[in-house]
């Protein structure tokens, strides 16, 4: 196992190496630089030239390439060309908002979808089945934003409250801050507890037609354990899969839902480092979003192994 | 030697030392009209915060390196000029107390204010003053001020609250130019540190009102009073967060549930949500902005000028106006809304201000495209007013037999091919301080002297805008850039279509906030909370 997660990690230091270099060309290769965002219209084409040496952009790719990398490898990843503030510190505090959402998300979806999903299989083709189709359909079918909109709209102008706009970490005041994440979170939740529960009305339902369910069935477990210790086991390897997959999507695609509520978390953090060409924040922080969804491939693979012991990594 | 003065500070010595030799004693600014920074209030409280949501989040803090407007409406609070921007278009002292300026027109003699204290503590003196202004005009150091600061050739410390500017040919902007837009003043020597630039980003060392307390990308920068600040009695907020809302939406619900106070909007759309919502006021303020068309000359056919006056004879700025911005606006002729009165041409001595079709129609079968010809617009994602006003423009070319297609591009590469001067056939919106000379020169004047970014090479018209750069006497002045306004109106390098307002919304408690036309956040200084 200790031999598999070094080698799994070694190769996924490589991909990383590669990742870094195709990233550092895609965002070079967009038009315009952050010199030309700095100066505006009226730029000067001395000053320009100054700028554009100050931060490096006049050497060859492949020579600013060396020397960031040379610097990450330090364990330097330098500082924000727009913002003066160490790479490090604002790509860590934007990934501590992501994480927050991206993980209450995944509980707050695991809670709603799983049940959801068992009682839709339970009752297949009833009534409990339907209701919960229809809001599978429902949360799958509209989009995060408009999902977000409605709730926010909609407790204003039920009860004249919005969540805060200035952002407060947990660590600070912990009301405050649930305060600030609670609708975002819902906001994603609600789509997300949509895919989970299908997924798992899904699973289970063709689970049931299997043969060790009936072979368990017929003798004589009750349905209890026929379903936690044979059932939930067997569905646990694509559940988890899922959850990963989730997990990933959450981290990449909060973009809309951290705009929406002002929220200061990492898709924002990008979003607006390619806007202002700040080539440091984005490539340290398009590498930490490929480095954790590296991570989160791994950690799925290896419980594989604890949920079903016949999982053999290599 | 002329002497500039603000009424009540005249230095009776230096006055009657170089009586002998006044041309005229001028004061600048009509007497008694503009106030420094808005008009003071009466019964006003000191203290507690003011939220202000931003739409738009200024890329950094650095007034010497950065150029968006976003940066600018918040550094004004934080770093000062030498000069302040009235609304009414004249440059009034803020850091300098006045000014001679010598017989040639080309040595300023500023004096500076006394009791000026940096953010840091330390004392402002000459040598500071020196030092900024040589640091921005040196292109070297990479400012986008150093374009405009080109005709200065000296700027030196005589005493330590006297200093020397030169300039190599008379220009009456140049107090205007000496204003807060780029740059401003800080501490001699501030730059040494190679970090120096970045470090803008967390701690100011202006002599403004305000203080940068923090600024976290993504979430807000926050302002606190300076309690050294030189003038008694101001500000009387304690603290100012500026919150980062990238979205109208949450604005809009932020101001309805008090999360924020007060907020600038610009779509129509947005400001209908807050009209007539309990609590809310929301005013509009003339301004010094312009959403135009440009016609870059080295796209074919728009080269000949004939083309170009056919395009302009087709635009309905009104209709274009009403359907971008709702009519929260002016639709203007060859000078912004807020300048109109001090500097721009009356409207019956422009031409083709006035839609002729037929007139547009004789004139591009003249330039031999009878049938018309293809035309693409570029329009810059995130300006929301481009996407309506380019379908209504589509409309109205098509009169005339111009195909248009609309090509929506991201501001960075729009501003490459701006400064590349492959601009084409475009919108643009773009704001000035309210000097003509600093409205026009820059972008209009043949290369090398301008930068000439639509490739007009406009001969009769560059030399009105020398003229008008060097011409100190206001009347004269005035008929010049009249002229030269007429020479643009004829030759259609751009078409201005209209000056967006200002429009504020803000809560009850916000009280004597005035904006600025240029759509800086001046007024802040004189804000205080019931």
């Amino acid at each position: 196992m200790g031999v598999y997660i070094a080698k799994r990690l070694a190769a996924s230091a490589v991909t990383a190496l590669l990742t870094s270099i195709v990233v550092f060309l895609l965002v070079r290769s967009v038009p315009g630089d952050v010199v030309g965002q700095m100066l505006g219209q009226t730029s000067d084409p001395v000053a320009a030239k100054a700028l554009r040496e100050f931060f490096g952009l006049d050497q060859p790719v492949w020579r600013q390439y060396a020397n960031w990398l040379g610097r990450v490898l330090a364990g330097d990843f330098g500082t924000s060309w727009t913002r003066g503030q160490p790479v490090m510190g604002m790509v860590g505090s934007a990934l501590g908002v992501t994480i927050q959402l991206a993980a209450a998300t995944l509980v707050l979806a695991t809670a709603i979808g799983v049940p959801l999903g068992i009682l839709a299989a339970i009752y297949e083709g009833r009534a409990p089945d339907r209701i919960v189709q229809a809001f599978n359909l429902l949360g799958l079918a509209a989009p995060v934003f408009w999902i977000g909109l409605m709730l926010l709209v909609g407790m204003s102008s039920s009860f004249d409250w919005s969540p805060p706009l200035m952002y407060v970490p947990l660590h600070e005041s912990v009301s405050e801050n649930l305060s600030i994440i609670a609708l975002p979170v819902l906001s994603l939740a609600l789509l997300q507890a949509a895919a989970y529960s299908q997924f798992v009305r899904q699973s289970i339902v063709s689970a049931l037609g299997q043969d060790y369910v009936r072979t368990a069935v017929a003798k004589g477990l009750s349905t209890r354990t026929v379903f936690f210790r044979h059932l939930l086991r067997n569905i646990g390897i694509p559940l988890v899969t899922f959850m990963g997959l989730i997990l990933i999507q959450i981290l990449g695609g909060a973009v809309i839902i951290e705009s929406l509520f002002a929220l200061p978390g990492l898709g924002r953090l990008l979003l607006s480092s390619i806007e202002t060409r700040d080539y440091p924040v984005l490539q340290a922080g398009l590498l930490v979003v490929v480095v954790i969804a590296m991570l989160v491939n791994l950690v799925v693979d290896l419980s594989y192994r604890i949920i079903d012991p016949r999982v053999r990594l290599s | 030697m002329t002497r500039f003065d603000i009424p009540g500070a005249i230095d009776r010595r230096a006055f009657l030392a170089f009586g002998g030799l006044a041309v005229a004693a001028a004061v600048i600014g009509p007497a008694g009209a503009a106030e420094l920074y808005g008009p003071k209030p009466t019964g006003a409280k000191t203290g507690g915060t003011l939220n202000m949501g931003l739409l738009v989040e200024p890329p950094g803090l650095d007034p010497f390196h950065q150029a968006a407007d976003a940066r600018i409406r918040l550094t004004v609070l934080i770093y000062q000029g030498l000069f302040y921007e009235s609304p009414e278009g004249t440059a009034m002292p803020l850091l300098a107390e006045g000014f001679d300026l010598s017989g040639d027109r080309l040595v300023y003699t500023v004096r500076l204010r006394k009791g000026v204290k940096f953010h840091t503590g330390q004392p402002m003196t000459a040598k500071d003053v020196a030092y900024s202004y040589n640091y921005i005009r040196d292109p070297k150091n990479g400012s986008p001020g150093a374009g405009d600061f080109a005709m200065i050739t000296a700027v030196e410390a005589v005493d330590d609250a006297t200093v020397k500017i030169t300039i190599s040919a008379p220009n009456a902007a140049l107090p205007m130019t000496l204003g807060n837009k780029y740059g401003g003043v800080v501490p001699a020597g501030y730059f040494d540190d190679p970090e120096a630039k970045t470090k803008l980003n967390q701690a100011s060392v202006g002599t403004g009102p305000f203080k940068l307390s923090e600024f976290k990308p993504n979430s807000n920068a926050t302002l606190v009073r300076n309690p050294d600040y030189w003038e008694p009695g101001v500000p009387y907020l304690d603290r100012i967060n500026f919150i980062f809302v990238p979205n109208a939406a949450s604005l809009l619900v932020g101001l309805r549930n008090k999360r924020i106070d007060i907020a600038t909007l610009a779509r129509p759309q947005d400001v209908k949500q807050v009209e007539g919502v309990a609590g809310l006021t929301v005013e509009r303020k003339p301004s010094f902005n312009q959403k135009a068309i440009d016609l870059g000359a080295e796209l074919k056919p728009l080269d000949d000028e004939r083309v170009r006056r056919a395009i302009a004879l087709a635009v309905d700025k009104d209709e274009i106006m009403r359907a971008s911005i709702g009519g929260l606006g002016n639709v203007i002729g060859t000078m912004v809304a807020g300048m109109q009165d001090s500097w721009g041409a009356p409207a019956d001595k422009l031409a083709n201000q006035k839609v002729d079709i037929a007139a547009a129609k004789k004139l591009l079968a003249e330039a031999g495209h009878p049938d018309g010809f293809d035309l693409t617009l570029t329009t810059i994602i995130g300006y929301d007013w481009m996407d309506a006003a380019g379908v209504i423009l589509r409309e109205q070319l098509g009169k005339v037999g111009i195909r248009l297609a609309i090509q929506r591009v991201e501001l960075g590469v729009w501003v490459k091919n701006f400064q590349s001067k492959q601009m084409g056939f475009t919108f643009n919106d773009w704001a000035t301080v309210p000097d003509p000379n600093l409205l026009f020169y820059r972008h209009f004047h043949k290369a090398p002297e301008g930068a000439d970014f639509r490739n007009w090479k406009n001969d009769a018209a560059s030399k009105l805008l020398d003229e008008g750069r060097v011409e100190s006497d206001p009347a004269k002045r005035r008929d010049i850039y009249v002229r030269y306004q007429q020479v643009m109106a004829e030759s259609v390098p751009t078409i201005m279509l209209f000056s967006a307002d200002h429009v504020v919304v803000r809560g009850q408690k916000v009280q004597n906030y005035d904006q600025h036309p240029t759509g800086w956040y001046y007024g802040l200084a004189r804000t205080w909370i019931s």
